[in-house]
């Protein structure tokens, strides 16, 4: 087959970092449904449709600064900005 | 998506913000309304990325070309040896992708690529035109890596790292093992699927010869220095299965310094370089691998025998129109695992659809975590948040992820019980 090489600097120039923090939400939203689903059917995992937007907020960033007990979510809440972290609670609870 | 509206999502993704460029700049102008995606191998990569196509743009055609009708997932499939599953419970089927999302499905595989004319061949002998290709077609293996083990020895000294026949053969073999016989269970180097995936099967075969056959022992032969989630498996092993004394059920060995190189069938013993050879009852020989043959033959792969690509979009280094996830793509740092490239997928889908909505690129997000068993009662994690920096490569954002955070049995207990869930999600997140 023909080998299309690439131009790395195309690309340089379409990945535009300004982009709203709504969108950052909701394509980080989709890794975090993989895990809480909440179609209702009973899982261990807590499901994201009960908190209000304030109080996942606040949930999340507990768990980013170790102030809430957790197996796993201390760990992946540190991946993200206090504002990341906030536009999330915000989308996840506005589904 | 469960709990994903798709209503909302769209809208998200119409109100971006007008300073931004086109995402399609030089290439063909195509309505997505008349885009064809075309997705190669319907394993986690490949189901996710036709989902979250169909969900995120239903204007987008997706064809899934998968020839097995049901798919038996490689996770969970260690548990199998400890007794805690069976096959049937890993195996999922096409039905949901069909009926729910659209997604049209065609089980046959795919036999060669004709780039130019972006094209397919199938080996029914169908031709297939995409607009994009996205491929998740999973690992081969290196068969000529240690002398004798090919196809056909696997069939006597199984791999079992493609779930089914495979794990099969296997768990019957170390159920059928002699009193206090010895398997060997031999690891690749980086990368291969799965890094923690050969210590959770000795942990799950350790936990069924604790109680039918305690005398036996299971010998890791590893090419590497260290391993996934290490202190976590050996303080797991040393608690449930004597670690480090004369009677453990695991032995661990690093052959960094002296790798199998020949494998004597008839004595059923593993040479290595140095001349040892190391017996026993059953082996386990779990090959190197490679991205599976099509992405090789299709000129794919690098020397490394992985395919390179633009994490941003997925693309091929090769073919701008081609994107591949999963195991077969280079994603490094992000492990090798069904997870992960379910977390590929999203983002690849992403990007697919804002390519041939003539949107810019966002910002990928991915996100990693493997759970593996140590005892029923007894769950270990290890997780990661990946993004690009300010040189487009992946990394692992410093200060998040790493392993399980807290020992103790309570914790133990949490995490088995979220690996089973955890499972169960990512099938369910991906296929249904
Ligand atoms: C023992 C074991 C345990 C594991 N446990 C876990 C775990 O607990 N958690 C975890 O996250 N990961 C785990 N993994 C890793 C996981 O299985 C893989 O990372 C995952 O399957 C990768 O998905 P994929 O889509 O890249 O490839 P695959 O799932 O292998 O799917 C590839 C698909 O492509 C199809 N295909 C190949 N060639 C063609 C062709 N030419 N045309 C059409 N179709 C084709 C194949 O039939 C296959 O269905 C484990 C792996 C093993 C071996
Ligand atoms: C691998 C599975 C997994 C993923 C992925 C995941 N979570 Fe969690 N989440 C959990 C578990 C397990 C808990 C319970 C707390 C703990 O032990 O970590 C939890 C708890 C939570 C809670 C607390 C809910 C409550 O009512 O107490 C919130 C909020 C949350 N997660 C948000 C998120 C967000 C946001 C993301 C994406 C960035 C995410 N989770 C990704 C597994 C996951």
């Amino acid at each position: 087959m023909r080998l299309v090489f690439f131009v790395a600097m195309l690309f340089v120039s379409l990945f535009v970092p300004v982009i709203g923090a709504e969108l950052d939400a909701a394509s980080i939203a989709l890794n975090c449904l993989t895990c809480h689903n909440d179609t209702g059917k009973t899982s261990a995992i807590p499901p994201l449709n009960k908190l209000s937007a304030l109080q996942m907020q606040q949930t999340l960033l507990d768990f980013k600064y170790d102030k809430k007990p957790a197996t796993l979510m201390r760990r992946l809440a540190k991946g993200y900005s206090d504002a990341e972290l906030a536009a999330l609670a915000e989308y996840l609870s506005r589904r | 998506m469960p709990g994903l509206s798709r209503r909302h999502f769209l809208q998200t993704v119409a109100g971006l913000g007008a300073a931004t460029l086109s995402g399609c700049q030089g290439l063909p102008r195509l309505a997505s309304s008349k885009a064809h995606v075309v997705v190669v191998g319907g394993g986690f990569g490949g189901a996710t990325a036709a989902k979250t196509m169909r969900l995120l743009d239903p204007t987008i055609q997706v064809t899934l070309i998968e020839p097995k009708a049901r798919y038996i997932t490689c996770p969970g499939s260690n548990w199998l040896f400890a007794g805690l599953t069976d096959l049937d419970k890993l195996t999922v089927d096409y039905q949901a992708l069909q009926a729910r999302y659209g997604v049209k499905l065609l089980a046959d595989s795919v036999a060669d690529l004709d780039a130019v004319k972006r094209q397919v061949r199938l080996t029914g002998g169908q031709t297939i035109g995409y607009d994009r290709l996205i491929m998740s077609p999973g690992i081969d293996f290196k068969w000529d890596a240690i002398a004798g083990y090919d196809k056909a020895a696997a069939q006597q000294f199984p791999h079992a790292w493609q779930a089914g026949p495979q794990t099969l053969l296997l768990a019957k073999q170390l159920q059928s093992m002699r009193d206090g016989g010895v398997l060997i269970m031999t690891v690749p180097a980086d990368p291969y699927r799965c890094p923690p995936g050969p210590y959770e099967r000795a942990s799950m075969m350790a936990y069924w010869l604790k109680q039918h056959n305690p005398r036996a022992k299971i010998i890791i032969l590893d090419a590497k220095r260290s391993f996934s989630k290490q202190a976590l498996f050996e303080a797991g092993w040393t608690k449930h299965y004597g670690y480090g004394s004369s009677n453990s059920l695991i032995e661990w060995h690093s052959l960094a310094d002296n790798p199998l190189l020949e494998l004597d069938k008839k004595n059923q013993q593993l040479i290595s370089e140095f001349g040892d050879r190391f017996q026993g009852d059953v082996l386990n020989i779990i090959p190197p691998q490679t991205a599976a043959s099509i992405a090789l033959q299709s000129g794919l792969a690098d020397a490394g025998g992985w395919c390179p690509v633009q994490p941003l979009s997925g693309q091929s280094l090769f073919d701008e129109y081609i994107h591949i996830i999963g195991d077969a793509a280079h994603y490094a740092p992000i492990p090798k695992s069904a997870f992960a490239a379910n977390s590929e997928a999203k983002a690849c889908a992403l990007a697919v659809i804002n390519l041939l909505n003539q949107k810019p690129l966002a910002e990928p997000h991915w996100l990693n975590t493997c759970y593996s068993l140590i005892t029923p009662q007894h769950g270990v994690s290890v997780a990661g948040v990946y993004r690009l920096d300010a040189a487009q490569t992946i990394v692992a954002v410093k200060g998040a992820g790493g392993v399980s955070i807290a020992s103790g049995a309570e914790t133990e207990l949490l995490e088995a019980d979220y690996t089973r869930v955890v499972y169960q999600q990512l099938v369910a997140n991906s296929f249904a």
